[in-house]
């Protein structure tokens, strides 16, 4: 065992100027949407969330109060929950449902099942649009174990992307590794690299088919499992190696020079790095779709470098209302808050055309839980941010009926991503006075 | 142990019968709904005759599915009390695993499982002769099955995986082609007079897959790869970098990245893989090829040779620090640091910390001691920077105090066993602050294999608290969450254990005072037993030590195969139990016997006389 590998080195502030740096290159057609959700685990002090009043005449809540320059921009959305997780256990149940809204299996991991998430059906539908169907994105890596004492598996809650019901799709958590992935994605292979990777790629899927053969039913869903990853991504080298017939072009350009560094063991650098990574990725068209969870379920990480912190974030979201708890919870979810408003400040001062990137998002902030301190499943704390290309009414704050499905938002954001469905999980229509229609 | 076993089940038959209890629970929870007529499938009387089991043990597992998580009875209905529920799922699951073992001893599923990040480091290491942390750009595993990361239900691929593997099989290829000694052991042959250029690809082919596929590979297979490096050369590749193509693309293969080995060859993974982490040598592949592998004193001379090697670092390493967790020390359950003496090397520390419980439990395995001595021990693992740390005096050797060494603990320590290391302690404490929620199921989960019951789904809100009656400590604040009945039921459990523990801080430093107030380490059991600080505790868990041993050796077993255990591997357990309790609890032998099991070795045990 290296006795030395425990401590990172500390975190240093960077600059990110090589952001900035890139150069629009995109063309005049109608810009893409780009749909992305931000989750952060352990709910919110609910009685500094919800806005005062509604509609277009609201006041935005102390824990919002980071959005202040860009209430114009966001929609509150007050009163939805995912009916499927009432039940099963505080975090778990909830946390892996927020973008499938279905009852995970109770399972430390023989049989997962959840249902696939609203992310990956929007990925499915531009998929062969980008060179990346989608980006899933994570700090923290996954939990490790079982946890006995609620029966669920800790996989659960380090996933909120589902690209099926047995799937949890792997995030990667590495700034620089991100970056990198990009720009190979965006920059494509040689034509000589590509069809060498071909020649690999069609010998490794050869092997999997003749071991498909030897194999139990019961086995070969891993296998199939290995056939479409690998397949999908020879279809990628395929596509990257078709050079002048190649419909994609990027509308950023991206410098292999400007990677970020590895990650940075200072949290909010880290955060902050990533959420740049989702930036550059909807500015260049390297993908639409994006998944990035704050932390997984039943975080507890520690807080205590943000002013008046003394404590985990899990810790502190049990508060038992003590006023203390109730202030440090308070914080933590504003500081989320503030990281969102990065984002979408990011986004806005990218120019596309006559519009910024960010009026062609739309960029999810949820939590699976209200108040952490009892599970709370109703009324989730959510906001949209961004103009959906010209779709979605901006800055207001809807409030619908006690208990309205999340799946109806789903709808809707399916909807103005171009790629409507008819019913999400358990939907039961859009969602009214989100969209113009 | 046959024997032993048997026993065990006839014991279990004479057992007074729990039947009658169970049909007048059904009946005063259960049939006003689902008596008369079936209720979402279910009828009480599937289960209302002793055969039933037999006849219709999937019946009885969804009832004790639905009692055990509290979804029945629903709310509103009369429940019975969390005593009575769990009296009532504890004899449903003995029946159940009753009727289980009298089926004889299975192999149990053995689900096709990829190397998890972790094996394929190790492999790929071990395959090309480079120390490079290969694997370190691919994602993270969670876990299933028994809590490990090597569970087969919960590896999953992700589209990130096939980019990595591509990738890293690139970047290990591109560093094995500039290293000498990766070079020596790849390159077998060499284009020459005699032998053409295709022909010493194929050699080095027909060398090198065997060893990456870990089983015998005929000729066609090698063809296969062959003809890449032919397609390579056709592209205009020289031949150096067309035979590492050809060796790259194996690394890429399903064969290479799943364990899909037949026969013995897949007991000689699976034997590397538990103690090794790592692919099987040059030994246990020709054991394998002689057909003399599965036998079990050959088996036996093998966990002793193989847990001597070093590369048994792997396992202990793995299995320690995801059975007690202390792989969270980093991140969010990193200690607070600034609470450490100026002059610390914070770095030193806190890697001994985390190697004292693997270094430990590796010395048992070797000195071959009582797996009892986890729970407590007259020696721990020490170092300079451990000593000072837990405050005591030891007797290191003066030249390398530095380095981690077996010694023996003073009298009255408190250090003996892994509840006295500081990395246990921490990891079940907050970074800031001691819980003794967190310790307690600690203990009653990770220990002792008793998780403590759900927390309900949705915690009902808390009576505020009386004006100017605000509770100021820790363990005010868990007396008033007693006080309340719905919590009652569970921390009255949880919470004790964790109160002996107070005396050490959330580093896992000894204190006898806490913000100015003696530390208060009584505790009182859910049964009325008192009992007061570690050393107690120590004697506390002591007398439930079969508890202890049958949560381990699940553990390992769970560890060792790769995937959850289902009810009939409980009987193999106890059958490994029995035996280890015969032998003193030597953790040799539980190693052993594990090795020695029916779906380990892969066939149902062969009667012994």
């Amino acid at each position: 065992m290296k006795r030395r590998t425990v401590l990172q080195g500390a975190g240093v502030a960077l600059g990110l100027p090589w952001l900035e740096a890139l150069a629009a290159t995109g063309g005049t057609e109608k810009p893409p949407v780009r749909l992305a959700a931000l989750y952060m685990p352990n709910g919110v002090n609910p009685a500094l969330w919800r806005p005062q009043g509604q509609g277009r005449n609201f006041e935005l809540s102390p824990t919002l109060a980071p959005l202040a320059d860009l209430k114009d921009r966001v929609v509150v959305l007050s009163n939805l929950w995912n009916e499927a997780a009432r039940g099963g256990d505080g975090h778990y149940v909830k946390e892996a449902a927020i973008l499938t809204c279905r009852t995970i299996k109770k399972t430390p991991g023989a049989d997962i099942a959840n249902g696939v998430s609203m992310d990956q059906v929007a990925a499915r539908a531009v998929a062969h649009q980008t060179p990346l169907p989608s980006l899933e994105l994570g700090v923290t890596p996954v939990a490790i174990g079982v946890d006995a004492v609620v029966g669920y598996t800790r996989i659960y809650g380090s996933h909120i992307a589902w690209s099926n019901p047995t799937t949890p799709l792997a995030r990667e958590l590495n700034p620089r590794a991100v970056y990198e992935r990009l720009f190979r994605a965006a920059s494509g292979s040689q034509a000589d690299a590509a069809g060498m990777d071909k020649l690999l790629l069609d010998r490794v899927q050869e092997d999997a088919r003749r071991l498909r053969t030897r194999i139990s039913t019961a086995d070969r869903h891993r296998l199939d499992e290995y056939l479409s990853v690998m397949r999908s991504l020879e279809e990628r080298v395929e596509r990257s190696a078709g050079g002048a017939q190649r419909a994609w072009k990027p509308r950023a350009a991206m410098d292999a020079k400007q990677a970020p560094p590895e990650r940075p063991a200072d949290h909010a650098e880290h955060v902050k790095l990533m959420l740049d990574m989702i930036a550059v990725a909807f500015q260049t068209d390297t993908t639409r779709v994006a998944t990035f969870m704050f932390g997984n379920a039943v975080s507890n990480v520690n807080f205590r470098w943000l002013e008046g912190v003394t404590a985990g974030h899990h810790d502190v979201s049990h508060h038992g209302k003590d006023p203390e708890k109730l202030q440090q919870y308070f914080l933590i979810s504003r500081w989320h808050v503030a990281q969102y408003a990065y984002l979408l400040r990011k986004l806005a001062a990218m120019p596309e055309g006559d519009s910024s990137v960010l009026d062609n998002s739309m960029i999810l902030f949820a939590s699976a839980l209200q108040d952490g301190d009892r599970h709370w499943p109703h009324d989730l704390p959510l906001i949209l941010g961004g103009g959906g290309g010209g779709r979605v009414i901006g800055g207001q704050h809807l409030v619908f009926t006690e208990d309205s499905p999340l799946a109806n938002l789903y709808v809707s954001l399916l909807d103005a991503f171009g790629s409507p469905v008819d019913r999400f999980a358990d939907s039961t229509g859009p969602l009214a006075g989100l969209l113009h229609t | 142990m046959k024997f032993a076993f048997w026993l065990w089940c006839g014991l279990a038959l004479a057992a007074p019968s729990g039947f009658d209890t169970s049909q007048q629970f059904l009946k005063q929870y259960c049939a006003s709904c689902h008596g008369a007529k079936p209720l979402g499938g279910f009828q009480t009387s599937q289960v209302s005759t002793p055969e039933s089991f037999a006849k219709d043990s999937r019946a009885w597992t969804r009832l004790k599915l639905r009692i055990e998580n509290h979804e029945m009875p629903p709310q509103g209905s009369p429940a019975p009390s969390l005593d009575a529920r769990e009296a009532f799922t504890r004899w449903v699951d003995s029946e159940l695993k009753r009727e289980a073992c009298a089926a004889g001893i299975s192999v149990g599923p053995r689900p096709l499982r990829r190397l998890n990040r972790d094996e394929y480091t190790a492999t790929v290491q071990d395959l090309l002769d480079i120390h490079l942390e290969i694997g370190a750009s691919l994602p993270t595993d969670g876990a299933g099955g028994e809590g490990f990361d090597n569970a087969a239900e919960t590896l999953f691929l992700s589209p990130l995986h096939s980019e990595k593997y591509v990738e890293t099989a690139r970047l290990a290829m591109d560093f094995a082609a500039k290293e000498f000694k990766s070079r020596k052991r790849l390159l077998v042959a060499r284009p020459g007079p005699g032998l053409s250029e295709e022909a010493a690809a194929r050699q080095i082919a027909a060398a090198f897959l065997p060893k990456a596929f870990r089983r015998p590979v005929a000729a066609p297979e090698v063809n296969d790869f062959v003809s890449l490096y032919r397609a390579a050369r056709i592209r205009g590749e020289e031949w150096e970098p067309a035979v590492f193509f050809m060796l790259r693309a194996a690394l890429v293969s399903p064969h290479f990245l799943f364990r899909q080995e037949p026969g013995d060859y897949a007991l000689a993974s699976r034997l590397s893989y538990f103690l090794w982490g790592s692919m099987p040598d040059e030994l246990l592949f020709d054991l394998a090829a002689q057909g003399k592998l599965n036998r079990p004193e050959v088996l036996r001379a093998l966990v002793d040779r193989m847990l001597r090697n070093d590369r048994s670092e792997n396992f202990v390493r793995r299995f320690i620090e995801q059975w007690l967790h202390t792989r969270e020390l980093t991140g969010d359950k990193m200690p607070d640091i600034t609470t450490l003496p100026k002059n610390t090397d914070i770095e030193e520390l806190l890697g001994d910390i985390r190697l004292q419980p693997v270094y430990f439990f590796r010395e048992i395995l070797n000195r071959k001691l009582s797996i009892l001595n986890l729970l407590d021990s007259p020696a721990t693992i020490g170092t300079s920077n451990l000593e000072r740390h837990m405050g005591l005096k030891l007797p290191l050797d003066p030249g390398r105090r530095k380095q981690p060494q077996w010694v023996e603990l003073p009298a009255g320590s408190n250090r003996g066993g892994i509840l006295g290391m500081p990395a246990v302690l921490a990891v079940s404490s907050y970074p800031y602050r001691t819980s003794p929620v967190l310790r307690g199921a600690f203990i009653l989960d990770s220990i002792l294999g008793t998780p403590p019951p759900p927390p309900p789904p949705n915690v009902p809100p808390l009576e505020e608290a009386k004006p100017g009656a605000a509770p100021r400590t820790v363990r005010e604040r868990l007396t008033q969450h007693r006080a309340n009945p719905t919590c009652a039921g569970c921390h009255n459990r949880i919470d004790p254990m964790g109160f002996a523990l107070e005396n050490y801080d959330a580093f896992g430093r000894w204190r006898d005072e806490d913000a100015g107030r003696p530390v208060d380490n009584s505790a009182e059991m859910n049964d009325g037993r008192k009992f007061a600080g570690p050393a107690q505790l120590r004697e506390v868990l002591l007398e439930r030590k079969d508890l202890f041993v049958r949560n381990l050796t699940t553990k390992l077993l769970g560890y060792a195969l790769g995937r959850g255990l289902t009810l009939r591997d409980q009987c193999v357990v106890d059958a490994i139990v029995a035996e280890v309790r015969k032998n003193n609890y030597s953790a040799a032998t539980l190693i052993e016997e594990i090795v020695l099991s029916a779906p380990f070795r892969g066939e149902p045990e062969v009667a012994k006389p």
